[in-house]
């Protein structure tokens, strides 16, 4: 009689199991946008300060209205949204409630700070050395931007760069309602 | 009318295909070889009925007859003639006939080529040939109809997708599909020597050219992809880590798997269980892929209309492929113990296990990377999409230690090896290599991902390079003559393996290019009006006009540039943004000028409605053709290794009296210094 040994139960395991997973998903929703993740969790993100070094954690921050930007020293797109992003955190300059990071992705430390050199600079960065931070937010490209409330969900996510009513809409339509308690849901916005 | 035609002409296909699954098995119940014979007849018949029904459609096509509904979908008269027929696999139903007909073909060939040679086998083939197209032919009648009418009969039709309407897309899915399909061949080998019980050697010889094929299809298939979306869809890369790019290169992985550990397979007698699972997994993949593609299951650049019917449909056939040809393996493969263990870490089974870990690894990445999204969902997690970076994270190192073992494979001895012999084999590559590196170093290459691999490349091609320098001088020596005709005469005694070599460089040539295009990519992304200038590297581009452009069934805008270097003008791009008025679509059009290996690529991705300004992308992509041309190396590796003439001892498998007295007159010839080895 045949023996039948680990391997064969996990393939046999693992064909039944794959074969499940692809019924059940034929009947989820096709055109659903996969990169999603607005109204879960806010991933932890912990990395060290672009320019002190000291390790930084998002979860420190809970309470107040966080924007996190993914940018890096090698993207265009980022330039062009730099002096929005310069512009939001001086908005808030005065506001306990808001705190601002900047992800440094895939990046030279000394080509991401030239960078902040030139186009100037007014909050802090964290580097995501190995890119888990990106992964753990699901990130396509840079720049995205996410805003996540005090209670650590995310509840924005912007694709692209934040330029002309993107920026005036970050600012009226997704952070000053989360500071005045009077947000509804507001999704995921691309801009390209 | 002569739609109809090609319709009974398919359903006719659809009952024959079904006599070839019954055929054979009466003539296995029956010990009857007319049954099978009846099987092969089918089978043939099927091809030519198949045939009948691409050609009505095509006919469709070129008569512009848009009560087609297919036809009307994917065509217009104003299309030239080209992209009318290439309209057929221009959508989802059309594709589904195409793969039909092509797997019908290599049906055909297989079933008669080896008719005489392969009678034990071929009841088997022909059975699990038949299931196939019995499966595929009953989605295109029942699910996706090409061949239907639509009433009343519109006066034109909706135009092929205009992304499509270019000479790379043309060939791409049917290049593809012969990969796909092609694997099917060796798969129906496999399950035939599951099922006859004879797994030995043979199989895994008779099917190697099947499957160096539909190896060699499937990569030109994906590279053609790759070229397209590097300049159709304008974003300058060519590679995305799409779900649909996945699909295609998963069974890639498993095929490339394959064909290296069916060496080890041949020459000792290993891996017997570990090859049929690699076959069966590699087109059980190409299956998958079609249900991933077809389905859309998985959102993609590339998704076409979602139908949850067709995707039930190709899910079943799907499973019931994988349970029968996993199940049987599982049930026979108890039987079957590899008589030979390895006997030292330090041999060329062993690095062929390592190269076979590292496919699978790389092939576990694609798949969990593109599946991600779907048990996030399955699961009630949220759909959280998998980006190019966990890609790079997780594939490059595992992509980097392939390469390595590409300079290791094929020098190290089979069975065990000294630390001395080590030391003379890799010594000097090392030492080579590790010189390359400090020179790239020196030149000013930063990135760790650059250099690592450079020195890895530069490692293998001093590997490859000093082995065809010494048998080119030994042969050369041998035979006085210079060492060129020295090395070809090398060639003709050994052609697999300096042909799979040949393979090799085209791979070091792809690494490089793939190395510099994506890690020295520079782009700018800018406004520009008319007189507005811009430099990138060492161009100058100028923005002469913005002006309106139109084409036979588009209509839009162009940009001209005139190129500078160093002040003197070397060329001029005309990046365009089309508009596509029948079907409604815009599209942008890429300007490509070619310095040394690399391009300037420009787009303008879009335009002021006035047409006063332009959104310009430009980028700098270095070597980036590199990445084809390394392709076309790896082709001619693989045609040569298809095309090879074997010397007598390895194409009659058993010991005659016509090799018994052939051999020793081999011997005793000039080249009487390759020792004959017994196969038995």
């Amino acid at each position: 009689m045949a023996a039948f040994k680990g391997w064969h139960v996990l393939l046999l395991v693992g064909t039944l199991g794959l074969l499940a997973i692809f019924y059940q998903g034929l009947w989820g929703n096709p055109n659903f946008i996969p990169p999603v993740i607005v109204e879960t969790p806010a991933p932890e993100v912990t990395g060290p300060d672009l320019y002190k070094g000291t390790a930084v954690s998002l979860s420190d921050f809970r309470g107040k209205v966080i924007l996190v930007n993914f940018w890096a020293s090698w993207c265009q797109e980022c330039k062009l949204e730099h002096k929005s992003l310069l512009a939001i955190k001086k908005h808030y300059e005065d506001d306990p409630n808001f705190a601002m990071f900047g992800i440094n992705y895939q990046d030279k430390d000394h080509l991401a700070k030239d960078y902040l050199q030139v186009h100037g600079n007014n909050f802090d960065h964290i580097r995501d050395l190995d890119g888990r931070i990106s992964i753990d937010f699901g990130v396509y490209g840079v720049p995205e931007t996410f805003v996540i409330d005090q209670e650590g969900i995310i509840r924005h996510k912007q694709i692209g760069p934040i330029i002309g009513d993107v920026y005036s809409d970050m600012i009226e339509k997704v952070i000053d309602p989360l500071l005045n308690g009077t947000a509804g849901i507001v999704g995921t916005v691309s801009s390209s | 009318m002569i739609v109809e035609i090609g319709h009974y002409a398919v359903v006719t296909a659809l009952l024959l295909s079904m006599l070839g699954v019954a055929a054979p098995i009466i003539g296995l119940k029956r010990k009857n070889a007319a049954w099978v014979q009846v099987g092969q007849r089918a089978l043939i018949l099927t091809f030519v009925l198949i045939t009948v029904g691409m050609v009505a459609m095509i006919y469709s096509y070129l008569t512009e007859d848009y009560s087609v509904k297919y036809v009307y979908a994917t065509s217009n008269s104003k299309l030239p003639i080209f992209y009318k027929i290439a309209g057929l696999w221009g959508g989802h139903e059309g594709s589904l006939l195409l793969w039909a007909w092509i797997l019908a073909f290599y049906s055909m060939a297989a079933a008669t080529l080896h008719w005489k040679t392969q009678p034990v086998v071929m009841p088997y083939l022909i059975l699990m040939e038949s299931i196939v197209l019995c499966g595929f032919l009953l989605l295109i009648l029942f699910l996706s109809n090409p061949f239907e009418r639509i009433f009343p009969a519109p006066l034109d039709g909706k135009d092929l997708n205009p992304l499509l309407q270019d000479p790379a897309m043309v060939v791409h899915p049917p290049l593809l599909y012969l990969g796909y399909v092609g694997l099917s061949i060796p798969f129906s080998f496999a399950m035939a020597a599951l099922f006859s019980g004879r797994l030995g050697e043979e199989w895994v010889k008779v099917t190697q050219r099947w499957t160096l094929f539909a190896w060699i299809c499937l990569t030109a298939g994906i590279l053609m992809g790759g070229y397209w979306a590097y300049y159709e869809l304008g974003w300058g890369g060519y590679w995305g880590w799409d779900p649909v790019e996945n699909a295609a290169f998963m069974p890639w992985l498993v095929a490339t798997a394959f064909l290296h550990s069916v060496m080890v397979q041949e020459t000792r007698k290993m891996f017997k269980v570990w090859n049929l699972f690699l076959i069966i997994l590699a087109f059980s993949l190409s299956l998958i892929g079609t249900f991933l593609v077809r389905s859309g299951i998985l959102s993609s650049v590339h998704s076409f209309a979602a139908d949850p019917g067709r995707g039930v449909f190709i899910l079943g056939f799907v499973a019931f492929m994988l349970l029968l040809s996993f199940g049987t393996l599982i049930l026979r493969s108890a039987k079957l113990k590899s008589s030979v263990t390895i006997e030292s870490v330090v041999s060329r089974e062993a690095i062929f296990l390592f190269n076979n870990l590292f496919f699978l690894v790389a092939l576990v990445t694609v798949f969990i990377g593109t599946l991600y999204p779907l048990l996030m969902e399955v699961l009630q997690f949220n759909k959280v999409s998998v980006g190019p970076p966990y890609y790079n994270a997780v594939f490059m190192p595992v992509a980097l230690g392939l390469i390595f073992l590409m300079g290791i494979g094929p020098y190290i001895p089979w069975r065990k090896t000294t630390a001395k012999n080590i030391k003379e084999l890799f010594g000097l590559p090392l030492m080579l290599a590790f010189g390359a590196g400090v020179l790239l170093f020196i030149f000013g290459i930063r990135e760790e991902y650059a250099l690592a691999s450079m020195t890895v490349v530069a490692f293998v091609a001093a590997a490859i390079f000093i082995d065809f320098r010494k048998i080119a001088l030994f042969w050369g020596k041998r035979d006085r003559v210079n060492p060129f005709l020295g090395f070809l005469s090398a060639y003709r005694r050994n052609p697999r393996r300096i042909a799979g070599l040949i393979t090799h460089v085209g791979v070091l040539v792809m690494i490089v290019g793939i190395t510099f295009s994506s890690l020295y990519q520079t782009e700018k992304i800018l406004i520009m009006k008319p007189g507005d200038e811009v430099s990138l590297k060492s161009f100058q581009l100028r923005m002469a006009t913005l002006h309106g452009a139109e084409g036979v069934n588009w209509e839009g805008k162009e940009a001209l540039f005139d190129i500078y270097q160093e002040d003197r003008i070397v060329t001029q791009m005309r990046p365009q943004k089309r508009f596509y008025t029948v079907s409604q679509t815009p599209t942008t059009e890429t300007a490509i000028y070619q310095t040394n290996m690399g391009h300037l690529f420009v787009t303008i991705p879009e335009v002021s409605p006035d047409g006063t300004w332009a959104r310009v992308r430009v980028l700098h992509n270095p070597l980036v053709l590199l990445v084809w041309y390394g392709g076309g190396i790896m082709g001619i590796g693989g045609f040569l290794n298809i095309f090879r003439r074997d010397r007598k001892r390895s194409v009659v498998s058993v010991a005659s009296g016509v090799t018994a007295k052939t051999a020793p007159s081999l011997a005793s010839g000039r080249d009487g210094i390759v020792a004959q080895r017994s196969e038995s």
